[in-house]
């Protein structure tokens, strides 16, 4: 259960350039649930995202996970808590040139991974749930879009966390990459993770996997359906 | 003004400490009067973010000036000869007025600071900053044992001229001498061994009874600070006469010179270092009940244990080796002096 209860934030602050990317957010976010937070370009959809992943702090508020809040703990927690419980898929992937698929998926579980193989024989069976995995050794930047993708999916679920994160993921993709992506978030959602998802794609919005839309328009909350 | 490396590195670092304490004194009043992690006001959240580069800057300061009571140490020894006078350390801090309490506002803020470093520490591994308020309190406490220390330095420092003729260690400790100095060399060897061995076997079993059983902290801080004191009386009164083969040459400054292959180091810095670490068990042992901490105070509580069980060990084995060594006979193989 997530929980943010008068989220505010802002950059810049105090600036001449301040800007206020949200603004009182409160908002209740069950276990297991597939939504998306929908909204135009500058909306604040991806920061609510970083905020509720732990990749940000609120200027103001607070984000409770399970009843426990985690918008103001130190950073040595933080990290923990952001390596236990969230799996970050990013719009531009983030991956690592020059690394192979399945090293690339192998990294976030470090520092703290256990034994090489053990780690490599879960990594690769993760590149395999999602069909690539004879493309493992294969370097990053010779992969498509869509088995790009894939990596960054199987490198978001090597630490098996409850919640994953997708901000715009089929911003990059054309219909087919975007169905079949829709697809294994399908699967995710069945295996009891909740996903949070940004977007404003109407394939995704009108998804039927989606429980949940928040939209989001300068910051506000102006819908939730 | 004597200009060494060392007087401008004490200088710049006690002056720069107290700058910075005085620059964190704001946001410690305004944690201490602000801090409420229930709410989740745009304060509030500042003072979090605040608090831990705060403590890391507190840490930084603390940790200089715990390492400056060496380096004020080792520099009054190593100018000595620059004054007339001067054998070893105790000439140089007999310079001025200012050169003996100099010395004791820094072993104060040694203590003090070592205490407060480690109710920081057990503060940042729990998540709710359940000593928060506390540790900068001590820290508005601590402040103007620094300041005092700053100003107790720069006027020892400055107020001293090498045409002064000063006083030497034979002088300040002698059997039958005036002051404490006096007292202690007149000490019979004999209870000053009892008081030396005792109190540091003491202390050394209530490290390790700590250490095993997660208890007693505050006896382990007790019996570390009359461990200090027993070793101090101890060095003075007997083991010092064992390093100099001199029956009556009682200095505890002399023990850091070449002369004596710096066996004063060997005894001091595990001595301090055990000090500080029981007292400092003792310190962080009364926030034991706090629900974050009780599993973080015992475990923590244990190792500083076992630092003061090994340094106090460690003080009473280069005892006996000095002694065991030493050509002196200071008391008849019957026991008396």
């Amino acid at each position: 259960m997530i929980e943010l209860a008068g989220v505010h934030k802002a950059f810049n602050h105090g600036r001449h350039n301040e800007l206020w990317a949200l603004r009182d957010i409160t908002l209740t976010l069950p276990p297991r649930q597939v939504t998306v937070f929908h909204g135009p370009s500058g909306s604040g959809k991806t920061t609510l995202l970083a905020l509720v992943g732990c990749l940000g702090r609120p200027t103001m508020g607070r984000v409770r996970l399970d009843g426990s809040d985690i918008s103001g703990l130190p950073e040595r927690f933080v990290t923990a808590i952001r390596r236990r419980t969230f799996g970050v898929i990013f719009q531009q992937f983030h991956l690592v040139r020059g690394l192979s698929a399945l090293d690339n998926v192998m990294l976030p579980a470090y520092p703290l991974a256990g034994d090489w193989p053990t780690l490599a024989r879960r990594a690769a069976a993760l590149l395999g749930e999602l069909e690539l995995g004879a493309r493992a050794s294969t370097h990053v930047e010779w992969l498509s879009g869509g088995e790009q993708q894939r990596v960054a999916i199987a490198r978001a679920l090597i630490n098996d966390p409850a919640i994953i994160l997708a901000d715009e993921p089929t911003a990059n993709l054309d219909s087919a990459l975007a169905r079949d992506f829709l697809g294994i978030l399908a699967r995710l959602a069945r295996e009891g993770r909740s996903i949070l998802m940004t977007s404003h794609d109407p394939l995704v919005v009108q998804s039927a996997l989606v429980q949940r839309v928040v939209t989001l328009r300068d910051g506000r909350i102006v819908g939730d359906a | 003004m004597v200009i060494r490396p060392a007087v401008v590195a004490l200088l710049c670092s006690s002056a720069a400490n107290v700058a910075a304490v005085g620059g964190i004194a704001p946001s410690a009043i305004a944690i201490i009067r602000h801090w409420n992690l229930a709410s989740g006001s745009e304060r509030q959240l500042v003072l979090e973010r605040r608090t831990y580069l705060i403590s890391m800057l507190v840490a930084l300061v603390l940790v200089t000036d715990v390492l400056a009571l060496l380096l004020f140490v080792f520099n009054a020894d190593q100018i000595a000869p620059l004054f007339v006078g001067a054998m070893c350390a105790v000439g140089t801090l007999n310079v001025n007025a200012y050169g003996f309490p100099s010395l004791i506002a820094h072993i104060a803020v040694f203590f003090a600071g070592s205490t407060w470093l480690a109710v920081n520490h057990v503060d940042v591994q729990a998540p709710d900053y359940p000593l928060v308020r506390t540790k900068y309190a001590l820290l508005l406490g601590l402040a103007p044992v620094l300041i005092a220390a700053c100003v107790l330095e720069w006027q020892y420092f400055l107020g001293m001229h090498v045409d002064v003729i000063t006083s030497c260690c034979s002088r300040l400790f002698q059997s039958g001498g005036r002051g404490l100095g006096g007292d202690l060399a007149a000490l019979p060897p004999r209870v000053a061994m009892a008081l030396f061995y005792g109190s540091l076997a003491a202390a050394a079993v209530a490290g390790v009874a700590v250490a095993s059983t997660r208890r007693g902290a505050y006896v382990l801080a007790a019996a570390s600070a009359a461990a200090f004191a027993g070793a101090l009386v101890g060095i003075v009164s007997f083991l010092s006469l064992y390093v100099y083969e001199q029956p009556h040459h009682h200095c505890p400054f002399c023990l850091l010179k070449a002369d004596y292959g710096y066996v004063g180091y060997a005894l001091y810095v595990p001595l301090f270092v055990a000090t500080a670490a029981g007292l400092a068990a003792g310190a962080i042992g009364s926030f034991a009940h706090v629900p974050s901490l009780r599993a973080i105070v015992p475990r923590t509580s244990a190792r500083l244990a076992w630092v003061a069980a090994a340094g106090f060990t460690a003080v009473a084995i280069v005892a006996l080796v000095i002694t065991a060594m030493s050509h002196l006979v200071l008391m008849s193989p019957g026991g008396a002096p």
